[in-house]
């Protein structure tokens, strides 16, 4: 009999979205099940539903036909579901062995633990995962993909096992690491195990899964055979819309002009000798993977980042931007990368959120601000970039991710900035409002503004920007014109290594 | 009307507790202990709150900024001594409140310093001043009180306006003392401040998200660095008007007064997790918590149960705030239901 995992009817909600709605399928043993769908369409949620972390709102999940209801992560291990984040949940400082059997050593009656029964017992299941480790190697002395596979051999290591989750395995593991991770998941399968895994490639998604579910906007949309079905069709479902639809209704009809903002050889703490130039009109995107340095090029050229060496000029003219304060009276603004921590004011209404950076123009000598200045401000705000709000004295997290997101933008774009930095402005919010967002970011170039796109979404980055710069390891990788841009040069840049690379062009 | 009901922070449902709170406390001890409201004890009352009213002030504005304050105890015994010192060591008395109104922005100046210089939590580094503070206001009087002989300094607690003499009557109202105008208007000034003015916004800005605060072009350091300086100068305000109160400057006054400062504090509203409450709230909690522990002295409870009764109040002003703080949560979830 294979095991089979239920979900039927789940509900969840968030302050301002509903993140998973009436979502009911199945999974089996012996299967991979790929999870796809865009940011923020409720695949992490419904994880963290089935390992106890969150709570459904309405619905409930069964295994084997039995109703599971798991308060904790812990408790949901103990009944044999897993979840293996991109995030690694191992402690560095101890050994192999002792992190596969963390808090469960064996031990004589006085509980004095027999590190050498640990060792052998994890030997046995190394040797099954086929790894050159040893069980006494101290977790943080192994690469990213073996401490990887140690929080795969941790849950393995539990008799109990039924349910293995992935979460974004990859991201984080070079081609050849891949290949011994997919080897583990096909060891998984073929024991029977019912393994879930989430991923943006697709590529990958074909080569290891055998049925795709895809969600989308917190909905099941349905699921598919992971290797018959066709690439677009997936896409398409994904997205609700042919993506290529979107872009090419963008507005590119315009103008690049004069070199409007340049970084020389800039470095901070988290970045190493960052150069490039934005032009009047241009939308400069930045591509790479997550903590390859993009973000923190953006945060040292507005100043929250202190800039060790190197210089940022404006208009030709060298500037010092030593605060984010700085940056934006010298005309270059940030909508940081994670609204709910950076972007938006919680605790403030929407008025208070968009007016906040323009608290001098609407204050006398005194300080004391003028209602009528601010409501006319935030009126405007809320017309130009048609923010969906009750009232202006809506509490912000009241409103939906999106429009959230364009309350920071309007908040910026009020204080008339030339260069306008957008990092990871899309993300977690739903399709409707980032097509709004794409045609913004066009008319901003239109209108002569340098817009600087931060994205981890290639087909945004690709669809919107004219040039497309790409980090790797806190440094540039390399640069890349639209016309020459596509999905495989861009992930080929952030995760190759520049000999690899070569090489492979050249056989090519 | 809307600016007015914005100035006080809007009387919600938790203000009418509070109204509630304050009226059942007064009715209660009002009922055991006739003498409760009479003029001259409601006068007594005023006059004793105007100090915890004061340092309350500076609480409100550091724990809406997500700070708080443990050194005022000390700091308003430091600024009684240093006054009275400097006075008996024949300064004038408006040089020398000038040179303790300086001491106390010193004092606000090093907090501040070390929460940002070298990161220390509000709690610990204010807990350092609390003690050092303390230690100064004992060595600079050899432990014992100063006494005041000068008159312009007498006068701060003498001077009582309006009066109004009644030559027939006993119970002349004779005019509500300097300590509680001075409270009044400083109630009503750092209040219009807090809900009127960008200073006031920048506050609650930095309380709720001191990142996106200073992504957003504010200054979180020298935003906190004006509320730690005027927390100390309003300190020093409060030691040279209780002095003169006592005649004298008294190194081991006010031990806990931060204590009552913040549960008044809490108890009007405001959120520990910063960036919520209001002046009006924590008027309304000043006020509850003075007629609190001046009924519980006139009953003649025991000062040892007083203790009790304050740990028991600060308490209850806590989990208040945690009840509205998942209620606040629980309405937005619940409004997210109501729009999906």
């Amino acid at each position: 009999m294979r095991d089979v995992l239920e979900f039927q009817a789940i509900s969840k909600y968030f302050p301002g979205v509903k993140a998973l709605d009436d979502i009911s399928f199945e999974a089996y043993g012996g299967e991979v099940l790929a999870f796809l769908g865009e940011n923020g369409a409720g695949k992490s949620t419904l994880l963290k539903i089935l390992n106890g972390d969150y709570q459904p709102d309405g619905g409930k999940y069964l295994i084997n036909g039995k109703e599971a209801h798991f308060r904790s992560p812990h408790e949901a291990i103990s009944a044999g579901v897993s979840v293996i984040y991109q995030e690694r949940q191992i402690l560095m400082e101890l050994s192999v062995a002792e992190n596969i059997y963390l808090g469960r050593m064996p031990a004589n009656r006085l509980g004095v633990i027999n590190t050498r029964k640990a060792n052998a017992m994890a030997s046995g299941i190394i040797s099954d995962f086929g790894l050159p480790i040893k069980p006494s190697d101290k977790v943080k002395d192994l690469s990213v993909a073996y401490q990887q596979m140690v929080e795969i051999m941790k849950a393995y290591s539990r008799d109990e096992l039924k349910v293995i989750c992935f979460d974004e395995p990859t991201a984080s593991l070079s081609d050849s690491e891949i290949g011994i991770l997919f080897g583990i998941i096909r060891k998984l399968r073929d024991e029977g195990k019912i393994i879930i895994y989430v991923s943006h490639r697709m590529s990958e998604i074909r080569e290891i899964a055998d049925r795709v579910a895809i969600f989308k906007d917190g909905r099941f949309v349905g699921a598919e055979d992971a290797k018959t079905s066709s690439e677009a069709g997936l896409i398409r479902k994904m997205v609700g819309r042919d993506l290529g639809d979107i872009y090419d209704s963008l507005d590119r009809d315009k103008e690049i002009g004069a070199v409007l903002l340049e970084a020389r050889h800039i470095s901070s703490d988290y970045v190493e000798d960052v150069s490039f130039s934005l032009h009047r009109g241009e939308v400069l995107g930045f591509s790479g993977l997550v903590g390859a340095g993009r973000t923190e090029v953006m945060r040292a050229i507005v100043g929250a980042d202190k800039i060790k060496s190197g210089e940022v000029l404006l208009d030709g003219k060298p500037i010092s931007n030593r605060s984010p304060k700085d940056a934006m009276a010298s005309g270059i603004v940030l909508v940081p990368e994670d609204r709910k921590t950076q972007g938006i004011l919680a605790n403030l209404d929407v008025s208070g959120n968009i007016n906040i950076a323009l608290m001098d123009q609407h204050s006398n000598r005194l300080g004391v601000l003028d209602s009528d200045k601010e409501s006319r401000a935030v009126e405007k705000g809320i017309k130009d970039f048609s923010i969906k709000t009750p009232s202006p004295f809506k509490k912000i997290v009241e409103l939906s991710g999106g429009n959230q997101q364009k309350c920071v933008v309007a908040r910026v774009m009020a204080t008339n900035p030339k260069v306008l930095i957008l990092d990871e402005p899309t993300k977690g919010i739903d399709v409707g409002a980032k097509s709004e967002f794409y045609q913004m970011i066009c008319r901003f170039a239109k209108e002569g503004l340098g817009v600087i796109l931060v994205s981890s979404e290639l087909p945004e980055v690709i669809g919107l920007s004219d040039r497309i710069i790409v980090m790797k390891g806190r440094r540039m990788a390399g640069e890349v014109m639209r016309s020459d841009a596509t999905e495989d040069r861009l992930l080929a840049l952030s995760m190759m290594e520049a000999d690899e690379r070569i090489s492979k062009e050249a056989c090519a | 009307m809307n600016r007015i009901k914005r100035l006080i922070g809007g009387i919600g449902g938790d203000k009418l507790i509070l109204m509630a709170a304050i009226i059942v406390v007064f009715a209660l001890f009002t009922s055991l202990n006739r003498n409760f409201l009479t003029p001259t004890n409601i006068t007594n009352i005023l006059v004793a709150t105007s100090l915890v009213g004061l340092v309350a002030i500076g609480e409100t504005y550091l724990v809406i900024a997500g700070h708080v304050d443990l050194s005022p105890g000390s700091l308003v015994a430091l600024s009684g001594v240093l006054a009275a010192l400097l006075v008996s060591k024949g300064v004038a008395f408006f040089p020398a409140l000038l040179i303790t109104l300086f001491a106390g922005a010193a004092v606000g100046l090093a907090n501040s310093l070390m929460t940002s210089k070298i990161k220390l939590e509000p709690f610990i580094a204010t807990l350092v001043t609390q003690s050092i503070v303390r230690g100064f206001a004992y060595i600079l009087c050899g432990g014992k009180p100063v006494a005041i002989s000068d008159a312009t300094f007498l006068r701060v607690s003498r001077l009582r306006f309006p009066v109004f003499l009644n030559e027939g009557s006993k119970l002349s109202f004779s005019g509500i003392p300097l300590a509680v105008w001075i409270m009044i208007a400083a109630f009503a000034l750092f209040g219009f401040i807090l809900a009127r003015t960008k200073f006031g916004r920048s506050i609650y800005a930095v309380g709720g998200n001191k990142d996106a605060a200073r992504l957003a072009g504010l200054n979180p350091q020298r935003i906190m660095l004006v509320c730690y300086v005027m927390m100390g100068v309003i300190c020093a305000v409060g030691g040279v008007v209780f002095a003169a109160r006592m005649n004298s400057g008294q190194p081991a006054a006010n031990v806990n007064l931060e204590f009552d400062a913040i549960t008044a504090v809490i108890l009007g509203g405001v959120s520990f997790s910063g960036g919520v409450g209001s002046m009006g709230g924590t008027i309304l909690g000043v006020i509850l918590i003075q007629s609190f522990n001046t009924g519980l002295t006139m009953v003649n409870v025991q000062s040892f149960w007083q203790l009790v009764a304050r740990g028991g109040l600060l308490l209850f002003a806590l989990t208040s705030d945690y009840i509205r703080k998942a209620n606040r949560e629980k309405n937005l979830l619940a409004d997210s239901k109501r729009n999906s």
